[in-house]
């Protein structure tokens, strides 16, 4: 019995010696494939790092090359809105030359004729052959020619004062506290007279107690400016129409909606309506500089901003956002 | 009823294996006799004499194996240089074993042959294949190509067939036989109920090279460059190294499947991959870690568990890649101890193979993975 025990004793023993040398040589074969193994990886991951580290400077260079793009951009778009700038300067100082061309080359002329006529006047007298016939035609060339001369020097005037609003800054009137509505039908009631002539009705509706810190001059303007519009261009000779402007309070801005039910503005005139001198009622006397001026009044003088939306035969719309307290 | 008992042997000693490992079969179907049954063995055991022993304790038994590259089952764990053997009993269940032998010279037409003539002896209807195939003589997947052939729409496992990175000879095992260049497979028809789960872990590292010139399963160029180039580049070897395969995205898509190099022509820099790639693919190096290996072994068990029809199954099948267990190195064991740890009370086998085979689940059809771990789970219906 004892040694049938020690006989599996012995087998079981022998089973596991022949166990550990296998897993011995095993375990030197896996080491040095496990050394191999570990040896690519590192190779691998070092070539991966490196071609990190080429991409990060590829990137780098790429970003490097937007910035100055960015840079590059950003000088050219200001050369361009300076160049600009100096465009819509030159427009301006044509559109001023031509506009005041008229009414002064007129009075030239008529100066020059009204000299000729004095010194033939002046001759007569000197040679003792004056007439009284001669002295009346002289009367009443002189009447007639100084009344047009002053016509023309008085349009020259005005348009001068046009062109001196189109500063805005030079605007008159102080900043100050005011409710907008009462304010808006203040400046209807000064311009009713003009309103007269015509068939329209104004209105003024919403927030009566609106208030807001800004240059009433500047605003009423405004206002007069989109009334003169309306009435000179919305409306077919006798034609009735109806004006509204109302007037809310969204949170830190006051919106006012200046609305017409007039003809519209033809859509391939509507992306020029606020470039200086440019008008479709020059025979009426338009010099282009209205909506302009209301422009560069909304939008420097009163900080705020100006849309325009129309549709034909249907009226147009102007939405002015101004803030309810502006920045001295 | 199906029944299913697993034996398992370290004993480097071929006789003493088989034996030890017969007896631990015979006490875990108490007496009852097995139809079929499957062996997985080291390289350098008497492969005959096993086969021998076997066939003495159960005569008519339908059996098929191979040789590893490590060995597992719910006996000894993970191991290697030894011998594991699973045996199937049921009443319900018919299980045949075809081989197709020398299948270099037309690994298709072959394969096809000797499933085709198998599954005539069925009587009833074939639910799965399990193949195991050689790996260095030919393409394994015409080998795949042939089997699915001869089978229809049959769901295929296996793997092929190793030699522990010896890369000279791997053998399959047909009865009594002991074969180099052919293909065994074990049919299952009837009351058996199975699912399978894949899952591999490896995952695309460095840049996104395109595959400029191709023919099939051998890559010639790589970014207009010799193929092997490429594993210069990355492994600063002279050849490729099959534990970092390539992940091919095929034109248009951005899902992968893993490519190993099976062998490669240093004259003119080409390398043979396990597999065809299609032409203008993209394909990038890939990396994996102890973690990511694990993870995806217990990823694959549980799909096969979610997916598994039966009431409960009985046993477990596992084909991993031997890529697998060279990146788990001396930790090879905690792949099967991270399933187990789900499932205690389990009784499985398999092996770590040259190529895995399981079908793509997008599609149903067999396919020959890299890297991969497949659980296939098998029980009563």
């Amino acid at each position: 019995m004892e040694d049938e025990n020690y006989i599996s004793k012995i087998k079981q023993l022998e089973k596991e010696n022949r166990i550990l040398q296998k897993k011995l040589e095993r375990s030197e074969c896996d080491r040095a494939k496990l050394e191999d193994t570990n040896r690519n990886k590192e190779s691998l991951l070092k070539q991966v790092i490196c071609g990190l580290q080429e991409y990060q400077a590829i990137l780098e260079k790429k970003s490097d090359d937007l910035e100055t793009t960015l840079k590059d951009l950003s000088l050219m778009q200001n050369q361009l809105v300076e160049v600009k700038k100096m465009a819509a300067l030159g427009g301006l100082v044509a559109g001023v030359a031509h506009e005041i061309n008229t009414p002064v080359g007129t009075s030239i002329t008529l100066a020059s004729t009204l000299a000729d006529e004095t010194r033939s006047l002046l001759s007569l007298v000197a040679s003792g052959n004056l007439k009284k016939s001669s002295l009346s035609h002289y009367l009443e060339i002189a009447s007639e020619v100084s009344s047009l001369i002053l016509s023309n020097l008085k349009r020259a005037g005005e348009l001068v004062h046009s062109f001196k609003q189109v500063a805005v800054d030079q605007s008159s009137s102080e900043k100050r506290d005011f409710r907008v509505k009462e304010y808006i039908e203040e400046v209807i009631l000064s311009i009713s007279p003009q309103l007269k002539y015509s068939l329209c009705k104004v209105f003024v509706t919403g927030n009566q107690s609106t208030h807001i810190y800004s240059y009433p001059g500047a605003l009423a303007q405004v206002i007069t400016n989109l009334v003169n519009n309306s009435i000179t261009h919305a409306y077919l000779p006798n034609k009735a129409g109806d004006i509204n402007i109302d007037i809310q309070q969204n949170r830190a801005q006051v919106i006012i909606q200046y609305s017409d039910d007039g003809i519209g503005i033809d859509q391939q005139i509507f992306d020029r309506i606020f470039e200086p001198f440019f008008t479709t009622a020059r025979e009426k006397g338009g010099t282009g500089l209205g909506l302009h001026i209301t422009y560069n009044l909304v939008t420097q003088k009163l900080q705020g901003s100006i849309k325009c939306e129309s549709k034909t035969n249907k009226g147009t719309v102007f939405i002015l956002a101004l803030p309810i307290s502006i920045n001295s | 009823m199906f029944k299913v008992g697993v034996g398992h042997s370290n004993d480097p000693n071929s006789l003493e294996a088989i034996n030890e490992t017969l007896e631990q079969c015979i006490r875990a179907l108490d007496g009852l006799v097995p139809q079929a049954g499957i062996l997985f063995t080291a390289i350098d055991f008497d492969h005959a004499l096993i086969l021998q022993r076997i066939h003495e304790t159960f005569p008519n038994i339908e059996l098929i194996g191979g040789t590893t590259d490590g060995e597992v089952s719910s006996v000894l764990e993970f191991q290697q240089d030894s011998l594991t053997l699973m045996l199937f009993c049921s009443d319900e269940v018919e299980i045949l074993a075809s081989v197709g032998k020398n299948i270099s010279q037309n690994p298709v037409e072959i394969s096809r042959q000797s499933i085709a003539a198998t599954k005539q002896q069925l009587t009833l209807p074939i639910k799965f294949c399990i193949a195991l195939t050689e790996s260095l003589t030919t393409s394994t997947v015409s080998v795949l190509k042939g089997i699915e052939l001869g089978l229809g729409n049959i769901p295929i496992f296996g793997g092929a067939t190793a030699d522990q990175w010896q890369y000279q000879q791997t053998y399959q095992f047909y009865k009594t036989e002991v074969l180099s260049d052919a293909v065994v497979t074990l049919l299952f028809a009837g009351n058996i109920a199975f699912s399978y789960g894949i899952a591999s872990g490896w995952r695309p590292i460095g840049k996104r090279s395109s595959i400029t010139k191709v023919d099939k399963n051998i890559i010639y160029e790589i970014d207009h460059k010799p193929a092997l180039d490429f594993y210069h580049y990355y492994l600063n070897i002279n050849e490729p190294d099959a534990v970092y395969p390539l992940a091919v995205f095929p034109p248009n898509e951005t899902t992968f499947f893993l490519r190993g190099a099976i062998a490669y022509d240093k004259s003119i820099g080409s390398i043979t991959m396990s597999g065809d790639i299609p032409p203008n693919s993209i394909v990038q190096i890939t990396d994996t870690s102890i973690e990511d290996v694990i993870e995806a072994s217990k990823t694959s068990f549980l799909k096969a568990k979610i997916s598994y029809e039966g009431a409960s199954p009985q046993a477990a099948i596992f084909f991993s890649c031997a890529w697998r267990r060279m990146i788990l190195g001396t930790k090879a064991n905690e792949e099967y101890k991270a399933i187990a740890s789900l499932f205690p009370i389990f009784t499985s086998c398999g092996f770590y193979t040259y190529g895995e085979i399981a079908p793509l689940s997008a599609n149903g059809k067999p396919f020959f993975h890299n890297t991969t771990f497949v659980t296939l789970l098998i029980g009563n219906q």
